[in-house]
């Protein structure tokens, strides 16, 4: 592991007062099944969001394949495939449409874009939707077309903020299948979430971030040290120091 | 049904309501206005003994006023609506001035009725209340989603039995400016129809009555149609139905131009009609100063609300259309996708060209721009329309067409980044701001040469026909490259859900009015020194206009390029603001 594929060096991002990112220095080896923990409002969408171009820094620098996202963006956006948070797709395409058109506007031959996109409708079980307005897809369903969009062209990294994030069982046991096939070719993935269950059992490198900043990195194991993932999620966030005391002593009580 | 406000100890409601989150829609009376279940309020022995010491008797539940919880509750919202952003205090402000505005002009121009003979003013009142009443159920379907208090389904989870909702959700469309601005017009009639004592008190019943029966009816309207609403084919249709609405507007404009023969005997003609209809005999009410009239609209205003609350009760408890199965489109690929080299810009037109046959926001302000178009030919052609009216309506045909280009990327919105992640270099701007272009013409060319077609045809001058399509396409070109350059530097987010009334997401309503007006005024400039030597007669000069507005499109798509790779995260942003 001494190739990086993914980083960064003190990233920052501020929003008027509210500092979002401050200071990041994230490292995801290449080859790595890498989880981004952290509570909400850490600022795991915003360096996400800096290391795939969509979001300008304040500072810092962020690498991808050893290439600066900002000064050498053809390179970047070549090597990347990336599923933001939100679900924001071209509604008004159909599945297969919107994947045909994902593939060609990176300048992917015709026919090729359209055999990867049977293949991946198949394996990613839209095959009957394929036909279907994206706006009428359940948002399994659009976190599953999402990943396809952001597979076609076969990246070497890709970045995925809350993939599992609504998703039915099913559903996402069909998109951890793909990312697991996807990383055992060499690929990297860096996927951000609050499961922690999840994320201990898919990944072999884990980067725990709170207030804009990384508190914990390391492998999996480094990081949770013997303890449970979230035991040890809960020690370096810090969590609240439990529910007893004075307070909701009407609850529960009879009406 | 309901606890009355003067019960001590109302039985709790709550268990027996808390089955909403089940809805079981076949169920014939699914929502009981008697929620009470018999066996409540069930006694709890079996509890063991909390550990912090309790009130032993169960706490005394205060009554629920619904009118007044609902009324504070709306004033809040608006209250809340205000806090923290400037731009919505601002828009909050021209809200009251305009409301301000609406009610003195309406009130002193229904007060003005006294001036008119009796008999005209009569016929004035009674068209006038049916248009309050119209605009009552109209306006709230497009402007729905505007308003937090109006979707009933948020407070479904609340124990109120369906009579308390239907008061508060009553109180609360009662209760804001627009409904006192109604009010408060209402009074300027009673004060402009009224001319004797008898005649003045029917009114001080009839009004209250009129103003109900607008609350009502448009209560009715949007409840029943909010399953409708909350789909995303019956929003689309509605989009689209918006277009009646702009052609409405348009209809006096049209009646007045075309000089009709005797505006008073229309009126009286409508008036005959209108006086059978509810707001019609409560206009019939006050200006006879006969009471009896107000029997029909009392029983209306009953009818309409037991309507209401009826509707209301099984929306509630109905899943929307929302998820419905939806259908399938056709997988086709088009003709120019098949004539353009395979590439990225080919990928764009492809995108492009579906987007703009299935957003409804595409087709809203294409038709927009053809119909108003239409509708001033229509109104301007009398007698004496040369050949210069021709070239001048073709033009505003391309401009009022090229207005719609100067957000290029407002539409994608929130799904820009998916161009964003590809695009790295300036040539890749340019093949996207160039397909979007290519698509647009697509439509915009035929349509400008069947409108100036039409309108030669129409006017009897097809010899203008020719120059007026060729200078209309050059100002579509002119306003494609002034467009291509707004698009990147003052983008904005166009709301997902398109109403007559917003055209950019809240706060944007100034980047909206820049970007159009400006690339419309760069229109009008450019255009100026080779387009008014053509409406002024010099018709040959038509042939340099092509030329003319292809160079303007090919600089607009190449300094907008140079824009866009640099200014990208800003306009991902600009165009990813929340609706």
């Amino acid at each position: 592991m001494t190739e990086a594929a993914v980083r960064t060096h003190a990233l920052l991002k501020r929003f008027g007062p509210q500092m979002a990112v401050a200071g990041v220095d994230l490292v995801v080896p290449a080859g790595s099944f890498a989880g981004l923990v952290g509570p909400n409002g850490a600022g795991k969408t915003t360096t996400l969001s800096m290391i795939t171009g969509l979001l300008r820094p304040d500072g810092g620098a962020a690498e991808v394949a050893g290439y600066n996202v900002w000064a050498d963006p053809v390179q970047v956006k070549a090597r990347i495939g990336v599923l933001p948070e939100g679900l924001r797709l071209f509604e008004r395409l159909s599945g297969r449409e919107l994947l045909i058109y994902n593939g060609r506007l990176r300048g992917l031959p015709r026919a090729e874009v359209q055999r990867r996109a049977e293949e991946l409708l198949h394996v990613m079980g839209l095959s009957d939707a394929a036909d279907k307005l994206v706006v009428d897809y359940s948002t399994g369903m659009r976190k599953k077309i999402g990943l396809a969009a952001a597979l076609l062209h076969n990246p070497a990294v890709l970045f995925l903020d809350e993939p599992f994030e609504g998703v039915d069982p099913v559903s996402a046991n069909t998109l951890t299948e793909v990312l697991r096939r996807y990383t055992a070719s060499g690929s990297t993935v860096v996927f951000s979430s609050h499961v922690m269950d999840l994320v201990e059992r898919l990944c072999d490198w884990v980067s725990v971030m709170s207030g804009g900043h990384i508190v914990a990195q390391g492998t999996l194991d480094d990081v949770r040290a013997g303890r449970t993932l979230n035991q040890a999620f809960l020690d370096l966030v810090g969590g609240p120091s439990g529910t007893d005391g004075d307070g909701l002593s009407w609850l529960g009580a009879p009406q | 049904m309901t606890p009355t406000p003067t019960d001590p100890t109302p039985t709790d409601p709550t268990p027996a309501r808390s089955t909403p989150a089940d809805p079981t829609p076949a169920d014939p009376t699914p929502v009981d206005p008697t929620p009470v279940d018999p066996t409540s309020p069930k006694p709890t022995p079996a509890r063991p003994t909390p550990v912090v010491p309790l009130p032993a008797k169960p706490l005394p539940r205060e009554p629920i006023r619904p009118f007044t919880l609902f009324a504070a509750l709306k004033l809040r919202l608006i209250g809340g609506n205000l806090r923290g952003a400037v731009d919505r205090k601002l828009g909050f402000v021209f809200t009251l001035l305009a409301a301000l505005f609406v009610a003195t002009v309406s009130f002193l121009s229904l007060l003005a009725l006294r001036l008119a003979p009796p008999d005209v003013a009569a016929d004035l009142g009674t068209v006038l209340f049916t248009a309050f009443l119209i605009g009552w159920a109209v306006v709230p379907l497009l402007a729905f989603g505007l308003d937090d208090t109006l979707d009933p389904a948020r407070l479904s989870l609340f124990p109120l039995t369906t009579r308390q909702l239907a008061i508060g959700l009553f109180a609360s469309s009662a209760t804001g400016a627009w409904p006192l601005t109604t009010l408060i017009a209402l009074f300027g009639a009673l004060a402009g129809l009224a001319r004797s004592l008898p005649a003045a008190l029917t009114g001080l019943v009839a009004v209250p009555l009129m103003f109900a029966l607008c609350l009502v009816t448009s209560r009715l309207v949007t409840t029943a149609l909010s399953g409708l609403l909350r789909s995303r084919r019956g929003r689309d249709l509605l989009a689209v139905a918006a277009i009646a609405l702009v052609l409405l507007f348009q209809l006096p404009n049209i009646i007045v131009n075309r000089g009709l023969d005797d505006p008073a005997a229309l009126l009286r003609g409508a008036a005959g009609f209108l006086r059978w209809t509810p707001p019609g005999m409560t206009a019939e009410a006050i200006s006879t100063g006969n009471p009896l009239w107000l029997l029909p609209v009392a029983l209306t205003v009953a009818v309409v609300g037991y309507l209401w609350i009826k509707v209301l009760g099984r929306a509630l408890v109905t899943p929307d259309s929302s998820t419905q199965a939806a259908a399938s489109v056709r997988a086709s690929s088009g003709l120019l996708d098949r004539l353009l080299p395979d590439g990225p810009l080919a990928a764009v037109v492809y995108k492009e060209v579906r987007y703009l046959r299935r957003d409804p926001r595409f087709r809203v302000s294409w038709l927009v721009a053809v119909v108003v178009t239409g509708a001033l030919a229509f109104s301007m052609s009398g007698d004496g329309a040369g050949p210069a009216l021709v070239i001048g309506l073709s033009i505003l045909g391309a401009i009022m067409i090229g207005a719609q280009l100067s957000n290029l990327f407002g539409i994608d919105g929130r799904s820009l980044w998916m161009n964003a992640v590809v695009f790295a270099q300036e040539r890749d701007f340019r093949t996207d701001i160039r397909g979007r272009h290519l698509a647009a013409a697509l439509i915009a060319l035929p349509l400008l040469a069947a409108l100036a077609l039409a309108i030669g045809l129409f006017t009897g001058n097809p010899a203008a026909v020719l120059p007026a399509l060729l200078t209309a396409w050059g100002v579509l070109g002119l306003a494609l490259g002034a467009g291509a350059i707004t698009s990147t530097l003052i983008p904005y987010t166009v709301p997902e859900r398109m109403n007559a009334f917003t055209g950019a997401a809240p706060g944007q309503g100034g980047q909206a009015f820049l970007g159009s007006m400006g690339s419309m005024m760069a229109v009008v400039l450019l255009a100026l020194p080779l387009a008014l030597p053509v409406v002024l007669g010099f018709h040959w000069l038509a042939a340099l206009m092509l030329p003319y507005g292809l160079a303007a499109t090919l600089l607009g798509q190449h300094l907008a390029a140079k824009l866009a790779r640099l200014r990208l995260p800003e306009i991902l942003a600009a165009v990813s603001r929340p609706t």
